[in-house]
Formats: C-alpha cells, structure tokens, sequence
C-alpha cells in the first residue's frame, strides 16, 4: 500500500509574524470604533480651554443640582431594582418550584414587558393611570401620579423585573432537587430550606440579576424622560441629555464629567455582575429540572394561578389595551364612546405627517444595515473569540462590551465628541447625519450579536468541524456545509435582537438625530413632550403590533426549524 | 508506513508528549494506551494534524507531514477519524454523511454519482446500519451513532484510520461486540488503525501491537501477549497486568522477597524492574496456602465474589498484595491467616494439602 501526499501540503505554513497581522488590524479596528470614543470622553472632561484641568469637574461638583441629581439618580434606581428583585425572584421560585398551570403561556407574559421599548410601557402606564383610563372613576387621591419619583419607580421596576427573573429562574431549575430533599430529610423545615440551602445556592444568580436590572435601572432614559422632566425630576442620564441638547458653553465638557461619573458606576456594577455570573457558572453543568417540586392543593394552587394572570394581565396587557384606546379617540380627554371612537389619528400620523413614516423607514433602515453588518462581523469575531484563549481576545471582548455597558447618554455622547474629529485634522462631516445614528448603533449593539454568535459556537461540538476536516473539507466547504447550517439559529436571533433593539432606540437617538434623521422612538418621544397623546399612542400602538407580530412570526419559524433536524 | 522521530509537544512550560519515536508498519493495528493525561490524544491529534509539533517530525511513507516549522492540514492527509464523541452532524442523516465524506475526502476515489450511491450503500451495508439511511443522528442510538461516525470514516478508503476512544461513550456490554466489528472491519480494509484507549481490555483483545505511554512518554510497544506477559516498567507492570510489585532484593537469577529467605526464580522478569528490585506477580499468579506453609505470610482483608473468580487482598507486613482465584479452589474468609506463593515456584506443601486444607 503506498501512502500518498499531496505535494502542496507542505509550505503552507506562514510566518507567525505575518499570521497574527489581520489580528493586529482588527484590534486597531475594534480599539478605533470602541475604545477611543471612551478615551475622547474622558479626555473631554479634564479639557478647558484646549488645556489639561480639573475646572470642569470642580465646578460640576459643587453645584448643587448635581447632588441633587446623584440623590434623585440613587434613590430611583435603588427603589426600582428592589421592586424588580422582588417580582424577579418571587416569579421566579413560582415558576421553577410550583405546579401552577399554563407556565410556557406566562412566560410569554412576563417576557412582554422586556421586548416592548420602556417609553412605551411608560406611555401605557400613563394612559392607564389618566382620568380618561380605566381607574379614571375612581376619586383623584386613589390615582397614583406617576409623574413623581415613586411613579418613576414603579414603572422602570416593572420594566425590569424580567431581567432578573431570567436569571434567577434558571438557577433555581438547576439546583439539584436532591439537595433540597437532603435538607428535608436532616429535619429542615420548608423555610430553613429555602434560607440555608435554595437561596445561597442561587445567590450568584440572583446578585448577576439585580445587577443587571440596576444596570438598566441607571442606564434608562425614556422612563425619567417622559415621567421626570415635565415634573422637574432629573437623573444622571435626562440630566446629561439635557446639557448637551442645551448646547450651552461649556455644556460639552459638563456633560462628560456627568458621564464620566455615571460611566464609572456602570462599568463598576458590570465588572461585579461578570463576576457573579462567573461564580454561577458552577451549576451550569447540571441540566434543569423542569419538573415541578411543590405539589399545591388544588384550592391554593387556582388561587395562586388567579393571582398570577391578575399581575400578569394588569402589567403587560391592560395599560397597551389603555393605550390602544386612547389612540382611537378623537381628541385627548373625550370620553370612550362609539361615537367618538375613529381611525382619524392613524390615518393622520401615516397619511399626513410625513414625519411618522420616514422616522419609520429611517429606523427599519438603520436596524437592518445595523444588523446585517453586525452579524458579518460580530459572528466573524466570535469564531475568533471562540477558538483563541489568551489575553488579547479576552481584551478585545471588554473593548467591545464597553459601549454596551455604558449608559446610552454617556456613549452618544462619547460618539458626537468622536466623530465630529476622529483623528486630528479629518473632519468626516458625519455628524448631524444619519450615518452619526449608524455609526452609535454598531458600537452599542455589536456586542449583543456577538454574544448570540459565540453561545451558538460554544453550543457546537469542535468535533464536528474536525470531522469535516479529516474527511477533506476545506474551510470554505466547512463553513458552508456544517457550520453555518447548525450556527445559523443563534446567529440569527443575535441578529434579530440587534435589529428590534435598533428599530425601537430612543436614548442614544435622541441624542444624535438630526432634522431628516428622525428615528421611532425620538417622534414618538417629541409627539408626547408637545402633548400629543393621540399620536404618540396611535404610533406606539403601531409599533407594539409590529413587535408582537415579529416576535411570533420568530418563534414559529425557529419551531420549524428545530423540527428539521428531530424528524424520522 | 508511519515514522515518528523526536516527537515532541509543549504546552508553555509543560510538555505533553517528550521524545517519541515510533514506526507504524503498513495495515498494523496499534493500540495507545494509558491513563487520561498521558499524552496518548496528543499524538493522535499531532497525527491528525489538528495541531504543530514542537519539535520533532512525522512521515507518512517518503513524505514529511509535519516537523516543527511546517505542518500539512488534516484535509490534506490521506486519514479518517473516528471521534470519542461520534461528532455526527445533527443536520445530516445517516447517508448524508457518509456522501459528505465522499465528495470532499480528496484521497477518495473519483465516483460518479451512481458509483457513489452504491458505495454509501456498501459501506452502510458494511457497519449494519442499511435500514437507518434516512435517520437524523438524533433518532439513532448511542450504538447506531458509533456505527454511523465509523462507516463516515472508512467510506473514503483512507491508509490510516485514527480512533479517539471510540467505544468509552458506550455501554459495557455494547463495547465488548463493538470490540468484533471492528477488528473485522480492519481485516477487511487492510487499513493502518491507530487506535488510542484507556481500557486495557480493549487494547489487549484488538490490537496487533500495544504502545503503552505515561506522562508524555512511551513506556513499552510490543505485542499484546509481551506487553502482558513480560512488562518492561514498574507502570507497564501494574497497569497493564494489574500486577502486585513485591520488594526485595535480585541476586542473580533469583528474587529474594523483603523479610523473608526464600527464592524465587526469573521468569522474565525485565532489567528495569530488577534495577528497581522489583518482582511482578499478577493478581491470578498468586498461590493461596496453609499458614504453615512455606512463603510469606499474610491475613485475608477482604474476599469477595466475582462470578467466575474470587478477589483477595491479602495484607503481608504492611503491604497489601491482590489475588484473584477461580472459584473452583475452596474460598478464603475474611480474618484468615494464610501462606502466599507464586504458582510454578517449589513449594513443600503436597497438592493435597492445597484441595483439602
């Protein structure tokens, strides 16, 4: 038997030198796009007058609005993370422990408030709490204001208490039930159970939820915007947003102290969160355990069931029904009557503003482009990320969370100082463009791609492409008839997220959009500041319908898909 | 013909594999064996080409694969590769996989597409897995699947077939009939095998020659019986043959046990254990006499019930030797006192003696 070789197969090999050259390109590419907005910002802020000095922040920290600013910013944020920990864990232990019924419909449910956009929710809740709502019978003093900071509270800890319940619910289904019985069967009663072995057990995952939900908490805009401002209650972020749209003379440099001073916070709270989920990661070996562990009498367990859909209908369908019918009535404050109920304000913001519609194709477009270039890249770094461990892909990763876990104020406003002069002496003229909105979209949402990218890699056998490779296949063959086909679910939800999260922005975009550049949120966002309800929730409406429909049309293709590869 | 010269792999600092040279002979079946850790996967995936050697080099027949500067891609090498986890395409059936390595194996021969439906057909008939073609792997069993990832890798007719632990994902009953069809198969094909494993069993039943390795370095090659029969090493000795190394002192052609004068003759015993004055006694060499016997004395610690043979350790001045019996000798209990010997050596006690304690 004669062993044959192909005699090219040898002198393929390169230069190491030359090898890691693309890698060095890409890292400059990722530091440009990533990093130096980051350093512009805080080179702004220690800037004044073309000179290095703190006077900035001096002058920035003894003014008493700041402080007033940081106290309003702790204490909603603090209020609001506790109030989503509690529905989040409570949800929680309901939904991984218990026997309730109809669990993958209240699912649904609670994930409904996490992909509509929080301006909106918050338009809802304002409907539902309005004279003209639903409540609007009942005496003044039994309706809350939620222009107030309690009203702020309360409508961001319900924005996001699914954050935390998704953590949570999954490290409450992967704690081994036999630890549980163990407990009981040392004589532990039901409640020591859960104080000494369920909750330290499931601490890093509940400590990485609050996280995140503080994290979001702080990084929110459209809820203090809308609820905060017309009632003179500012936060860091409408605080910051309101120097730089202020334009004043040192407003720029003002606002990057701002942003520095929340940027630290949040990079902070991240660097925790990370660590937390670190830590969980202990239990990710174990598969979860979807069988539910406490049996309910059947009385206690409809009671509970009532009050669950109760919760879940009054948090995510009742204030969108409240919106929907404000925005069939013909003027703001008439009663609901079928008299007075037309489809005058739709056809007004379709037909007749032409802002609506080219905010609408601004917004799909830019989402699209985002996504589309997202999912080239993103995916391509992932693979890299995938399959090379050491210290500069993990550095690379942190440049390109960055911009993520910033603030949406502090990175639009890291983008305007950046590109208005990227490099010295190179005026791109990109700003008060919508390649400006493109631009911020990328740097902020490319992580999340990249993220569904690299779980869909690690969730592929390495085997797999080494088996294709020892059958003969090249990289394109491989990439082609094997990777891609079982990568491209994930790849696609990355890229389907990047694109709803786009189309629905408001924080960075109201920030950076110009007349002609209007996106969905910023129209939706001015509608509502200049007092025009019917439109603002004729439009929300609009786009909620939109979201809903994207979402389901998602969820039955990805149901076929899985189908593929199970049938016999 | 495969040559390995002063291969060598390092991780940083720490070296996985260290100074191994080896000649595969053309259609040999080679089995590596070891503990996890070894560097047995190493070499394997060096021979893949899924990684460079640090130093060192391979050929397959006249041609240099691999050495450290250069090193072929894993589609340019005339191999096929059998994976510890299957590695089958969830997105593929049974046939498209075995078309997959048709088409792109550039070693295969070149088939049009009626000579390939008769192959995939051949091949599947082959591995027994005809009826399935249509199956996704999901809807196959662990078995099935192993079948499936073999029939993948035969069905281009490569020179070399390399095997990562093919059968350690499988029941134990399931291995021992999988242990069959593959050394049918490689009588077939007439293919070079490298298989690498854990198990000796499987090692010693399948191979034509067994390389034993630790840390990163071949302790012995030879074929099964030798490698049992005559261990080279203390660890060749132990983990292949199980053996107990009893201590004591090598003069000449005789053993001297610690603690005692008696003497035990060489029957082969390698030069390395005698330099370590070590004597190998696997666990059904042993001899179970009376107390008064002549040999070492010991007190049973435990015996237990094995099914066709009984199980001892057999505890001797602090050391603790195993024994393995066939049940047909009458058992020892637990507490007992008794007289160890090695089978074949003199002993004063009658037969007699032995049967009818």
């Amino acid at each position: 038997m004669q062993l044959t070789m192909k005699s090219r197969s040898l002198g393929e090999g390169t230069h190491t030198a030359f090898r890691k050259f693309p890698v060095l390109i890409g890292l400059l590419v990722l530091i440009f796009f990533f990093l130096l907005p980051i350093i512009r910002l805080v080179s702004m802020s220690f800037t004044s007058a073309e000179s290095f000095s703190v006077s900035a922040y001096s002058e920035v920290l003894q003014e008493s609005v700041t402080w007033k600013t940081l106290g309003n910013t702790i204490y909603i944020v603090a209020g609001s993370t506790v109030i989503s920990m509690i529905l989040g864990i409570t949800m929680a232990a309901i939904m991984a422990y218990t026997d309730v019924r109809g669990k993958a419909m209240m699912q649904l449910f609670i994930y409904l408030p996490f992909i509509i956009p929080s301006y909106i929710t918050t338009l809802a809740w304002v409907q539902f709490f309005s004279t003209s709502g639903p409540l609007g019978s009942l005496p003044d003093w039994l309706i809350p204001n939620l222009y107030s900071s309690g009203g702020i509270i309360f409508v961001l800890g319900i924005s996001h208490y699914p954050l935390v319940y998704l953590m949570t619910v999954q490290v409450f289904r992967r704690i081994h039930r036999d630890a549980e019985l163990a407990a009981f069967v040392s004589g532990a009663s039901r409640f020591t159970c859960w104080r000494k072995v369920i909750l330290p057990m499931a601490l890093p995952g509940i400590c990485s939820g609050g996280l995140l939900a503080f994290l979001s908490n702080l990084d929110n805009f459209g809820v203090p915007a809308i609820l905060g401002i017309p009632a003179n209650i500012r936060v860091l972020s409408t605080y910051i947003y309101e120097q730089v749209i202020g334009y004043g003379p040192s407003a720029f440099s003002r606002a990057a102290v701002l942003s520095v001073l929340l940027g630290i916070v949040a990079i902070a709270a991240t660097l925790i969160q990370v660590w937390f989920l670190r830590r969980s990661k202990v239990t990710e070996t174990t598969v979860p355990d979807h069988e539910p562990r406490i049996q309910l009498q059947p009385i206690r367990r409809k009671l509970l069931q009532t009050l669950l859909w109760v919760f879940l209908l009054g948090t995510s369908l009742v204030p969108f029904l409240a919106m929907a019918t404000v925005s069939l009535i013909q003027a703001y404050g008439v009663d609901l009557t079928w008299e007075n109920i037309s489809l005058e304000n739709y056809r007004y913001i379709l037909f007749e503003d032409e802002k609506v519609l080219r905010s609408l194709s601004n917004s799909m477009l830019l989402g699209f482009i985002t996504a589309i270039i997202c999912l080239v890249f993103g995916t391509l770094f992932a693979y890299y990320r995938f399959h090379k461990s050491g210290r500069l892909p993990k550095a690379m990763e942190a440049i390109i969370t960055m911009p993520y876990a910033l603030p949406g104020t502090v990175l639009a406003l890291c983008i305007i100082l950046m590109w208005m002069q990227p490099l010295p002496g190179w005026y791109p003229g990109v700003y008060g463009t919508p390649v400006i909105l493109l631009i911020a979209y990328i740097t902020r949402f490319f992580v999340l791609q990249f993220r569904g990218s690299y779980t869909a890699f690690s969730q592929l056998d390495v085997r797999m492409e080494e088996a294709a490779r020892t059958n003969g296949a090249n990289l394109f063959g491989r990439w082609r008839q094997i990777v891609l086909p079982l990568i491209l679910p994930g790849v696609l939800s990355g890229a389907l997220l990047v694109f709803l999260t786009s189309l629905t922005e408001l924080t960075v975009s109201s920030m950076l959009w110009s007349s002609g550049a209007e996106t969905v949120g910023v129209i939706i966002f001015s509608f509502e500041q200049a007092g025009y309800s019917t439109y603002s929730t004729a439009f929300s409406s609009l786009v909620v319908l939109t979201i809903l429909f994207g979402s389901v049309a998602y969820l039955f293709i990805q149901r076929k898909w899985k189908q593929r590869g199970r049938k016999v | 013909m495969i040559t390995l010269r002063g291969l060598e792999k390092h991780y940083g600092k720490t070296s996985a594999l260290s100074q191994v040279d080896l000649t595969i002979r053309d259609g040999e079946f080679l089995a590596i064996l070891g503990p996890s850790g070894c560097g047995k996967t190493t070499l394997l995936r060096l021979l893949a080409g899924f990684m460079k050697p640090t130093a060192g080099s391979i050929q397959f027949g006249e041609t240099e694969v691999a050495n450290s500067k250069y090193c072929s891609k894993p589609e340019n090498r005339n191999i096929g590769m059998v994976f510890q986890s299957f590695a089958l395409w969830p997105h593929m059936t049974v046939e498209e996989h075995i078309r997959f390595s048709l088409k792109n194996h550039r070693f295969a021969k070149k088939r049009t597409a009626a000579e390939q439906a008769d192959r995939v057909t051949e091949v599947l008939r082959l591995v027994g897995m005809e009826s399935f073609r249509k199956r996704y792997p999901t809807a196959l069993s662990g078995g099935q699947q192993q079948r499936v990832a073999l029939a993948r890798a035969i069905a281009p007719e490569p020179d070399i077939l390399l095997m990562d632990e093919p059968l350690s994902a499988l029941d134990a009953e399931l291995r021992i009939s999988m242990r069959k069809e593959i050394k049918q198969i490689h009588k077939k094909l007439a293919a070079t095998i490298i298989y690498v494993t854990h198990d000796q069993g499987e090692a010693l039943a399948m191979a034509d020659r067994v390389l034993v390795m630790q840390h990163g370095q071949i302790e012995q090659t030879a074929a099964p019986e030798e490698i049992y029969q005559h261990p080279k090493t203390p660890f060749v000795a132990t983990f292949v043959g199980k053996a107990n190394l009893v201590a004591g002192t090598w003069e000449e052609n005789h053993f001297i046990p610690a603690g005692s004068h008696y003497r035990w003759q060489d029957n082969g015993v390698s030069e390395q254990l005698k330099q370590q004055q070590f004597y190998p006694v696997r666990p059904e060499e042993w001899q179970l006499l009376p107390p008064d016997a002549e040999g070492l004395k010991g007190e049973v610690i435990i015996s237990q019930f094995q099914g066709t043979e009984r199980h001892y350790v057999i505890r001797v001045d602090g050391q603790e030797y195993q024994a393995s019996l066939p049940i047909s000798v009458p058992a020892w209990r637990e507490g007992d006192l008794l007289t160890l010997q090695v089978k074949g050596m003199e002993t004063a006690v009658s037969r007699e003696k032995i049967l009818f304690r």
